[in-house]
């Protein structure tokens, strides 16, 4: 795998898929930071400065989609670029999510390696 | 104005048979004038004949009166100087002269009398002393003793003058009746001319009252067609402007509109529920698709992940890799549940959902069920409390399955919501309702949430499922098996403190049914 070693910050509130894919990316040579829900989403961002997010949308204090209108409209966040993560598989759902902010989209159960490609693109 | 408001209230058959009434009586009336006319013309030309005829017989008898004179006054001075007698044959013919006279006199008093009775009875007795008089001669005129005095000049006289008179009154009574015939045929020629133009003007007038009253009428009602047309049903042509048979059919109208619209709505009203029905699959399908993937995630991620560790070179950790494979496990587990839920929830959604009755006993249905479950008790540091009278409950009549499946849900949402605390699950029956109270000290609900809870596919928050577990179609499932058993589910919660789920059963569904 690549040895990027660049920056990922994964948010995501159920502890078995966090686990699973903060393990996964540590794999593939990411560094992986992880949030449980929004507005931890918001400070990890504001603190480490990731080099990409992947946001889960169903996430508890502020969902997905706040979080990433509230990052773009934000300056210093703006250009870190989000990949929405949901099991909401419509394409009115990924309309939504492109619309709220996020720069890409991927559908649980997640394509790891497509998702891998998705970050390299946008990094 | 009146007319035609009269003629708007009768109706379309009652307005022809009184229009044709009316025509045919103004050609009757025409008609009866014109034979009228025409029966005094004649009478009048008859009395004028007959004046005429009496005038002529007048005349003639004057001329015979004159010539039967002239032979007596001859024969008389014949007799005076001569003794030469009349023979039988001139004496015969000439007493039958003087009776044709008295015949043609009596003719003259049966014609054309009328205004001349008095002439012509004077007439008649100075015409009568004059021919008796010449009749005596005749037949004595052979006796020379008998002494005639045949010089009746005064008798004669008298007869010419009466028939003079009697002529002049003819005469005058002709030109009355002339003057009169013609009076009667200017008459009855102008009754003739004024009641066929009267006639033809009142049928004119009859025809477009007629014409304007019924196409007023049909003019309403192609106007009520053409809104009714144009989808305005909510119009209504106005029956009380209308009679009979037209009004009929403007009732008809209505009726057909007022249907219409009641059929459009069904219509409506049967389309937005099969939008709102298929919206409704829509979100199901949606939901469906959005939980199957949460645990798949889990799966085909951990499985790919030990897929490519056990590529990796040096050891392996075992204790990793059984928490890894423990965790696809219940992944699967929890695909299983759902999809078992969607299933048991799309069989009773669709009326396919089963209820088999049958006699058994609650309590130790809900003992077993305790029993099975315990594990899930102890998951979160939970305490189980028992209340159930095992001797005081009998057997019910009811669908075991169902029951088993109610308790399951309840004690497991309860345990999922619940950290060290109590889970109580407490059982009464008396002759009519089984009663089982599920409770426990744990999270609890708002309201809000309590009116949401029992919905298929929603959890008191969006993302309870993910923190707790769980498809959010257990208490929907529960919900729809107590109201097929003919019972209900009552719930009390407060945020913080718990929640308690009750549920009432009949002890014998048919009876309770028969009793409801």
């Amino acid at each position: 795998m690549t040895g990027n070693s660049l920056k990922v910050l994964l948010v995501e509130d159920n502890a078995l898929n966090r686990d699973m894919l903060s393990r996964r990316l540590g794999r593939a040579g990411f560094t992986v930071i992880t949030a449980e829900d929004g507005a931890a989403a918001l400070d990890e961002m504001r603190a480490n400065a990731p080099d990409a997010v992947l946001l889960d949308m169903n996430l508890p204090i502020k969902d997905g989609w706040t979080v990433a209108s509230e990052a773009k409209q934000d300056p210093a966040l703006a250009t870190i670029p989000i990949i929405a993560l949901t099991a909401h598989a419509m394409e009115a759902d990924r309309q939504k999510a492109l619309s709220a902010g996020c720069d890409d989209y991927a559908t649980k159960p997640i394509d790891f390696p497509a998702l891998v490609a998705k970050l390299e693109a946008l990094l | 104005m009146n007319m035609k408001r009269f003629t708007a209230r009768l109706s379309l058959r009652a307005r022809l048979y009184l229009f044709s009434g009316a025509i045919l009586t103004l050609f009757a009336i025409n008609v009866s004038t014109h034979l009228w006319g025409s029966l005094a013309r004649t009478e009048s030309l008859v009395a004028y004949r007959d004046t005429v005829n009496a005038a002529q017989l007048t005349s003639d008898l004057q001329q015979s009166l004159e010539a039967a004179r002239q032979q007596v006054l001859v024969l008389s001075t014949l007799r005076e100087t001569t003794d030469e007698p009349l023979d039988a044959n001139e004496q015969t013919a000439a007493l039958t002269d003087l009776e044709n006279i008295e015949a043609r006199l009596r003719r003259l008093g049966t014609i054309g009398t009328e205004g001349t009775e008095d002439y012509y009875r004077r007439l008649q007795e100075s015409t009568t002393r004059l021919i008796s008089g010449w009749k005596a001669f005749y037949r004595q005129y052979n006796d020379t003793d008998a002494a005639i005095d045949v010089d009746s000049a005064v008798n004669f006289n008298d007869a010419i003058q009466r028939l003079g008179e009697l002529d002049q009154r003819q005469e005058f009574l002709a030109i009355q009746r002339s003057n009169a015939i013609d009076r009667t045929i200017a008459l009855t020629d102008r009754i003739t001319v004024i009641g066929f133009i009267t006639t033809i003007a009142v049928t004119l007038v009859l025809v477009v009252v007629l014409i304007r009253a019924t196409n007023a009428s049909l003019q309403r009602l192609k106007t009520g067609a053409q809104r009714f047309g144009s989808g305005d049903l909510t119009y209504r042509i106005r029956e009380n402007l209308e009679a009979g048979e037209i009004r009929d059919l403007a009732h008809t109208f209505n009726d057909m509109s007022g249907k219409l619209q009641i059929a459009i709505d069904e219509v409506q009203s049967a389309k937005a529920d099969a939008d709102s029905a298929n919206a409704a699959k829509s979100m199901f399908l949606a939901n469906v698709s959005h939980e199957l993937r949460t645990p798949l995630n889990a799966i085909i991620g951990y499985s790919e992940m030990l897929q490519d560790e056990i590529g990796d070179p040096g050891d392996v950790d075992r204790d990793q890799f059984r928490h890894d494979l423990g965790t696809i496990i219940f992944s699967g587990r929890q695909l299983l549940s759902l999809i078992n839920d969607i299933l048991d929830l799309s069989k009773i959604e669709t009326g396919k959902m089963q209820v088999s009755l049958e006699w058994f006993q609650p309590s130790a249905l809900i003992f077993q069920v305790c029993d099975a479950l315990s594990p899930l008790v102890n998951q979160y540091n939970n305490r189980l409390e028992l209340d159930i009278d095992n001797d005081a409950m009998g057997e019910m009549h009811s669908d075991p399955g169902k029951l088993q499946q109610i308790i399951t849900n309840l004690f497991s949402n309860s345990c999922k919501f619940t950290e060290d605390g109590v889970i109580t699950v407490a059982a009464t029956m008396d002759n009519k309702w089984l009663t089982v109270v599920v409770s426990d000290t744990g999270i609890g609900m708002t309201a809000d949430q309590q009116s949401r809870v029992f919905q298929a596919f929603v959890q008191a928050e969006s993302n309870t499922g993910v923190k707790y577990g769980g498809t959010g179609l257990g208490l929907a499932i529960v919900r729809e098996f107590c109201s097929m058993l003919g019972g209900h589910i009552e719930l009390e919660s407060k945020p913080g403190v718990g929640s308690r789920f009750s549920v009432q059963l009949p002890v014998d569904p048919e009876s309770a049914l028969a009793n409801a």
